[in-house]
């Protein structure tokens, strides 16, 4: 198959770029930045910006021919590597950030201590085309440890050793710093319950992804609200699914028109939930607007998504998730989750 | 980049040509490469490059593609070093093994043993019998035993026979600091910024000898301006304190920093050793932050100037081309890889990363490595300039990125109702 070289006046593309970030993994390279679609796997496209750095390292990602006719002006290239340089750290990089862990539609949560270790090896295997020097001493200090019934994984075991010994050959202390986990939602549980009266309106509304931090609300779930009567005043009630396996939690924030919800507590059901009181007009909300925006206020402003494929890109991601954990070709991440 | 096409035709990666050249070295160089068998980036760079292949001798292994002509040559150069390169290698262990029961952690054994190691295995062969304490009189030299400590620093400006004449030292560089000249400013730093990523020495030396960067730091008296740059927290740079103390997380602001907190990082890290005796250090240090840019060589001024120039460049008009285009490009891509990487796009404010936070970063951080490099008089040239630049604005964005990840695990925590 052949792939295009487009040439710019400061830049050179090779291949097609992945159009959407929520499916692209990226590997920053010296001279170059490389992403694909994750969903395709078709191989990487490469926006390069520093000819002469990348010349030492692209034919390990498209074969020497191709990168010989990409630094020789060719308009084409066949590339000929079936795998390619750095592809398991983007990938684990494209997990950490998007994988989407949904109790409703059965993708069980990454751990990220296998995550960020694993990824920490797959950087240092390729350490010598990274754009950063200290990319890798930079993953081994940012790794949290695991859990002891994590590490009784004979597979987990041998990481964590090639873990230990590239902290030894980088000068890195390895921190030991435990992660919060579940149990703090059974104490959390059981406030803010959500309460009855006369349900005047009610919808649910999928979540937009790259309002809320990687894996705290469920992928697969609606956020589901209510504008009920009770008590002589007009509420607006929302209800979230958190992601399985959370471990941090957020400030959330839901919009409605122009009425905001803070998520602030948690039902028996484990969601969070939230409600407000709202003027009565919130009921003139015309029908197109009648949409539920779930955000993390410090960390995106509620843009409602106005991009119509958007569902169908969810489904697909979640739909190649599901494949991947059994998957043998999977990462060891992969492969794990959902296994404690 | 034309020189890279021009070549293709009859050329071979520098990279395939080093690969191939080092898988054939086998097992006896392991501790020297990745998982995937490469020469670690370390490996090239502190090894290979400036004591095997040695481009600045040997031009035609120089660039990113080597002509088919020089090709043989460059493979025999790796396996000629064959032997050596292993000793090398088990001499790292050897270095490895003995840090690990000195319960040494300090600093990234790569990068300051890689070089003492390539010496012992020309000199000593292969690791003999005598191989601990040969590492360990290695280790003594690296971890700076012999060099100047902070708690010398802090004996130094606390005894009272000294404090007295330090504050007079201090008082008069600040009372009579040097006029800069008006220049004639025969090359403009643009001029030189142009010819990145691989910079003109004659401009550079041009510029230098134009006291450039002198001139450049006039502007810095006026009210306001040094702290636009990031440099100071204060209307105008002041007279340093002497200092007593120093703590690495909360320096301030470079200008702000007393004579103590100046030299605190440079005197905890491992490469104090090449730094000189503490009497002279401070003194050295006191007139230092009495001149242009509060540092006292030429070629470091100059950087600075070019750095505020090239970074101007970050939004805005399109950028020159040369060094502040590719600055900008930089800063572009981390837009998108950010949104990527599902990053925050609507920051807590005081990690929000700003065209203009980045920056004062960026001259702040420049500043720092400049410092450095005047306090182990390793002084600046044209040559690695671009990296430099290049690579202090990497830093602040890698680290603005992992301040907005902790900031975000740190609101989650708080968020636990």
């Amino acid at each position: 198959m052949s792939t295009r070289v487009e040439r710019g006046a400061s830049e050179i593309v090779v291949g097609e770029w992945p159009a959407h970030p929520e499916h692209t993994a990226v590997l920053e390279a010296r001279g170059a930045l490389l992403a694909w679609d994750v969903l395709v796997d078709s191989g990487p496209a490469a926006r390069i910006h520093d000819l002469a750095l990348a010349a030492e390292w692209l034919w390990e990602v498209y074969g020497p021919e191709a990168a010989a006719g990409i630094l020789g002006g060719a308009t084409e290239v066949e590339p000929s590597a079936d795998d390619w340089v750095g592809r398991v750290a983007a990938y684990l990089s494209w997990a950490e950030a998007w994988w989407p862990a949904s109790a409703v539609a059965g993708v069980p949560a990454l751990d990220p201590a296998v995550l960020s270790a694993e990824r920490a090896v797959a950087l240092a295997e390729v350490e010598h085309v990274l754009d950063d020097p200290d990319a890798v001493a930079r993953a081994l200090s940012s790794l949290s440890s695991l859990s002891s019934s994590e590490s009784a994984d004979p597979a987990v075991l041998a990481l964590m050793v090639t873990v230990a010994e590239l902290a030894e050959d980088y000068g890195v202390v390895l921190p030991e710093a435990v992660a919060p986990r579940q149990s703090q939602f059974a104490l959390a549980a059981g406030i803010g319950a959500r309460g009855d009266g006369v349900i005047v309106l009610s919808g649910s509304n999928a979540v937009d992804w790259a309002l809320v931090p990687a894996g705290v609300v469920d992928a697969g779930a609606l956020a589901e609200w209510t504008v009920a009567r009770r008590q002589g005043g007009t509420f607006l009630d929302v209800a979230v699914v958190p992601a399985p396996g959370l471990s941090t939690w957020p400030r959330l924030s839901a919009r409605l028109g122009q009425f905001d919800v803070p998520l602030d507590g948690t039902d028996d059901l484990g969601r969070f939930v939230g409600s407000a009181s709202v003027p009565p007009t919130v009921l003139l909300l015309p029908p197109a607007r009648r949409v539920l925006t779930v955000y993390a206020p410090d960390f995106a402003d509620p843009l409602v998504s106005s991009d119509p494929d958007t569902p169908a890109r969810r489904a697909a991601i979640i739909a190649h998730a599901q494949a991947r954990v059994g998957a043998a070709t999977s990462t060891l991440t992969e492969r794990l989750a959902g296994s404690r | 980049m034309s020189t890279v096409h021009a070549q293709a035709e009859a050329a071979l990666p520098r990279g395939l040509l080093i690969a191939q050249a080092w898988s054939v070295l086998g097992d006896a160089v392991a501790p020297l490469s990745n998982a995937s068998g490469r020469p670690l980036a370390r490996t090239v760079k502190l090894i290979l490059d400036p004591l095997v292949l040695r481009p600045v001798l040997n031009p035609g292994f120089a660039a990113a593609a080597v002509r088919i002509d020089h090709v043989d040559a460059l493979r025999d150069r790796i396996t000629a070093a064959g032997p050596v390169l292993a000793a090398t290698a088990a001499w790292f262990l050897v270095l490895k093994k003995e840090r690990r029961r000195a319960g040494i952690t300090d600093g990234n054994p790569q990068d300051l043993y890689f070089q003492r190691c390539y010496e012992l295995a020309t000199e000593h062969g292969d690791p003999g019998p005598d191989r601990a304490e040969v590492a360990a009189g290695v280790l003594a030299e690296v971890h700076g035993q012999d060099g100047p400590t902070v708690a010398q620093l802090r004996d130094f400006v606390a005894d009272p026979g000294h404090a007295g004449e330090l504050s007079r030292l201090l008082d008069a560089a600040w009372a009579d600091p040097p006029q800069a000249r008006p220049t004639p400013a025969a090359v403009q730093p643009a001029d030189f910024l142009a010819t990145c990523p691989d910079p003109d020495p004659d401009l550079f030396d041009a510029l230098v000898a134009d006291l450039a960067g002198t001139a450049g730091a006039v502007e810095l008296d006026r009210p306001g301006t040094a702290m636009d740059h990031g440099l100071t927290d204060r209307v105008q740079p002041a007279r340093p304190a002497l200092g007593d103390t120093a703590a690495k997380q909360s320096l301030p602001k470079p200008f702000d920093r007393s004579i103590v907190e100046r030299l605190f990082a440079a005197l905890s890290s491992a490469s104090r050793t090449e730094l000189g005796a503490v009497p002279g250090l401070v003194r050295r240090e006191i007139t230092r932050s009495a001149r242009p840019w509060q540092l006292g060589e030429e070629p470091g001024r100059v950087v600075m100037v070019l750095g505020r120039e090239a970074i101007a460049g970050l939004d805005g008009a399109p950028a020159s081309p040369g060094a502040a285009a590719r600055l900008r490009s930089r800063w572009e891509r981390e837009a998108y890889v950010h949104r990527v990487l599902r990053m925050p796009s609507a920051a807590p404010q005081e990690v929000r990363a700003d065209v203009y936070g980045v920056r004062k970063a960026y001259l702040r951080r420049l500043w720092v490595r400049l410092h450095g490099r005047e306090l182990r008089r390793d002084t600046v040239s044209a040559d690695g300039l671009w990296d430099l630049l290049d690579g202090v604005l990497r830093s602040v964005i890698l680290d603005q990125r992992d301040r907005l990840r902790s900031a975000l695990e740190r609101q989650s925590s708080e968020g636990s109702p």
